[in-house]
C-alpha cells in the first residue's frame, strides 16, 4: 500500500507545489507589507509624541497577546458582521501582514533604542534635522541591530502563515489536510509539507545567521 | 555673542541652574570650572538648546534661544558643540563625520565639502586619517575629529564639554594644541575643562560654578592666585 500511496502523493505534487505558491504569496505580501508598516510603527514608537507612543505599544500588545488564529477568525468571521467583507486571501494577508508589523515593530524600536543618546546629540547639535537625523545616523547604526532578528522573525512568520489554512485558504498545509483525505498516510504526507515549509526557511535561518556573524564583526570593528 | 538673563532651570526638584547671568563677547575664550554636578555642563548645554531653560533668556548672536519658537537649525549650524564622549558617527569615516552637516544643514556642493573637509582635518593633524571609522582612531584622534567637526560648519561659537576628560593622560596634549591653536586665532569658545594650563594661557575669564551657581568670574592669573570665595578655594585646593 505504501508504495501506491507515495505514487499518488507524487501525482499530488503539483497540487502541493500550487499550495507551495500560495504559502509563498500570503507569506510574501505580508512580510513586505508588515515590514513597511512595522518600520513606520517602530519609528513612532520611539518618537516624542506620546499618544502616539502609547497607541502603537497597546495594539502591539493585544497583538502579541492574542492567538493568531483568533486573529484570523476575527478578520475573516467577525469584520463581515460589521460591513467588511473578505476573501479568504486579502483576509489572511491583512492578519498576517498586522502580525508582522507588530512584531517588527518592536525589533525596529529596540534597535533604535539601542543607539546611544549621544549620536541623537551630536547630530541635534550639528543642526540636522529630526528627519536628517533618522536618515543618516539613526537608523544606519539601528539596523545592525535590527537586521539579523528581522530576517530571524520572517522564518516565524512564514511559519505562523500555516494558520490561515484554517480559513480555506489552500496553503501549503491545508493543501495537506485535503491530501491526507485521499492518502491516509498522515507522515508521508505531512513529512512533504513540513520538507516544503523547510525549504521557504532554511534560506533564511542561513541568511539571519550570516547577517548575525556580519553584524558582530561589523559592530566589533565600530 | 552669547548672553544669560536671570537663567534658571531644574531637573525635577534640582535646582541646576540658579539665577545666571553671563555675557560672552565675540573672540572671548572662557572657561568654566567646579565640581561635578555644580551645573557646568548644563550651562553650555542650554546654548544651543540640547536642554531647555525653564526662566531667563539665553540670546546667542542676537537669537533668542529661550523662546520655543525660535527655529533651533540657524543657531545650531553657528555652534560647535564638542562632547566628552567624542560621540563621532561609527558607521562614518573621519571625512564622512565632518561633512555630513555641512552638505545636510549648511547644503554646500558635497566634492566642496569634500575639500574643506580634508582641509580641516589637515589642520587638526589628521590629514592622513580622512578614511579611517573611528574605532579605528585613538581617543585623541577621534576628539580631533569631532572639533573638526564642528569647525567645518564654519561656526562662529565653539562649545567644549569636558573634551579631555575621557582621553588617556598621553593624548590629552594634541587635543589641547588645537583648542590652544583655535583659541589664538580668535575663535569665541567656552570650554568646560579643569585642565588649568589651558585656562592660564588662553582663557579671559575663569567662571567658577557651585550648585548651580556661578561664584566667582575673574581673569585667569586672578581666579588661580587670589580666588574671593571660600568654594573656590576649597576647589582649587583639591584639583592642584
Amino acid at each position: 500500500m505504501w508504495g501506491f500511496y507515495f505514487s499518488e502523493l507524487v501525482r499530488s505534487l503539483p497540487f502541493f507545489i500550487k499550495g507551495l505558491w500560495m504559502t509563498v504569496a500570503v507569506s510574501g505580501l505580508s512580510l513586505i507589507m508588515g515590514t513597511i508598516i512595522g518600520f513606520i510603527w517602530g519609528i513612532m514608537r520611539t518618537s516624542k509624541n506620546k499618544v502616539l507612543r502609547y497607541l502603537i505599544g497597546a495594539w502591539v500588545d493585544l497583538i502579541r497577546g492574542t492567538p493568531f488564529l483568533v486573529q484570523v477568525f476575527i478578520v475573516f468571521f467577525i469584520l463581515p458582521g460589521i460591513g467588511i467583507e473578505l476573501e479568504a486571501f486579502p483576509a489572511a494577508v491583512i492578519a498576517l501582514t498586522n502580525l508582522a508589523a507588530c512584531f517588527i515593530c518592536e525589533i525596529v524600536a529596540g534597535g533604535i533604542l539601542a543607539v546611544s543618546s549621544g549620536q541623537r546629540e551630536a547630530a541635534t547639535a550639528s543642526g540636522l534635522s529630526a528627519y536628517q537625523q533618522l536618515r543618516y545616523i539613526i537608523l544606519p547604526q539601528a539596523l545592525r541591530t535590527i537586521l539579523p532578528p528581522l530576517v530571524g522573525q520572517y522564518v516565524l512568520l512564514v511559519k505562523d502563515s500555516s494558520v490561515v489554512s484554517a480559513i480555506g485558504v489552500v496553503d501549503v498545509t491545508r493543501v495537506g489536510w485535503l491530501t491526507v483525505q485521499r492518502i491516509p498516510e498522515g507522515i508521508m504526507v505531512f513529512g512533504l509539507v513540513g520538507i516544503l515549509y523547510f525549504v521557504i526557511c532554511y534560506p533564511l535561518i542561513n541568511l539571519s545567521n550570516t547577517l548575525e556573524r556580519r553584524m558582530t564583526v561589523a559592530a566589533t570593528k565600530l | 555673542m552669547i548672553s544669560f538673563k536671570n537663567v534658571n532651570k531644574w531637573f525635577g526638584d534640582l535646582h541646576v541652574l540658579n539665577n545666571i547671568n553671563l555675557e560672552v563677547e565675540k573672540g572671548e575664550v572662557m572657561v568654566v570650572c567646579g565640581p561635578s554636578g555644580s551645573g557646568k555642563s548644563t550651562l553650555i548645554r542650554c546654548i544651543n538648546r540640547l536642554e531647555p531653560i525653564q526662566e531667563g533668556e539665553i540670546i546667542v548672536d542676537d537669537m533668542k534661544v529661550h523662546d520655543k519658537k525660535t527655529n533651533m537649525t540657524q543657531i545650531r549650524a553657528e555652534i560647535g558643540f564638542v562632547f566628552q564622549q567624542f560621540n563621532l558617527y561609527p558607521h562614518m569615516t573621519a571625512l564622512e563625520n565632518v561633512t555630513i552637516a555641512p552638505v545636510k544643514v549648511r547644503k554646500i556642493r558635497k566634492t566642496e565639502a569634500q575639500e574643506l573637509g580634508k582641509e580641516i582635518l589637515k589642520r587638526v593633524g589628521l590629514g592622513d586619517k580622512i578614511q579611517h571609522h573611528p574605532a579605528q582612531l585613538s581617543g585623541g584622534q577621534q576628539q580631533r575629529v569631532a572639533i573638526a567637526r564642528g569647525l567645518c560648519m564654519r561656526p562662529k561659537i565653539m562649545l567644549f564639554d569636558e573634551p579631555t576628560s575621557a582621553l588617556d593622560p598621553e593624548m590629552i596634549g594634541e587635543v589641547l594644541d588645537v583648542m590652544v591653536d583655535l583659541a589664538k586665532e580668535g575663535m569665541t569658545m567656552i570650554v568646560v575643562t579643569h585642565e588649568m594650563g589651558f585656562a592660564r594661557e588662553v582663557a579671559k575669564r575663569v567662571v567658577f560654578m557651585d550648585d548651580g551657581q556661578i561664584v566667582e568670574v575673574a581673569p585667569p592669573k586672578e581666579f588661580f592666585t587670589n580666588p574671593k570665595s571660600e568654594r573656590s578655594k576649597v576647589f582649587l585646593n583639591a584639583i592642584l
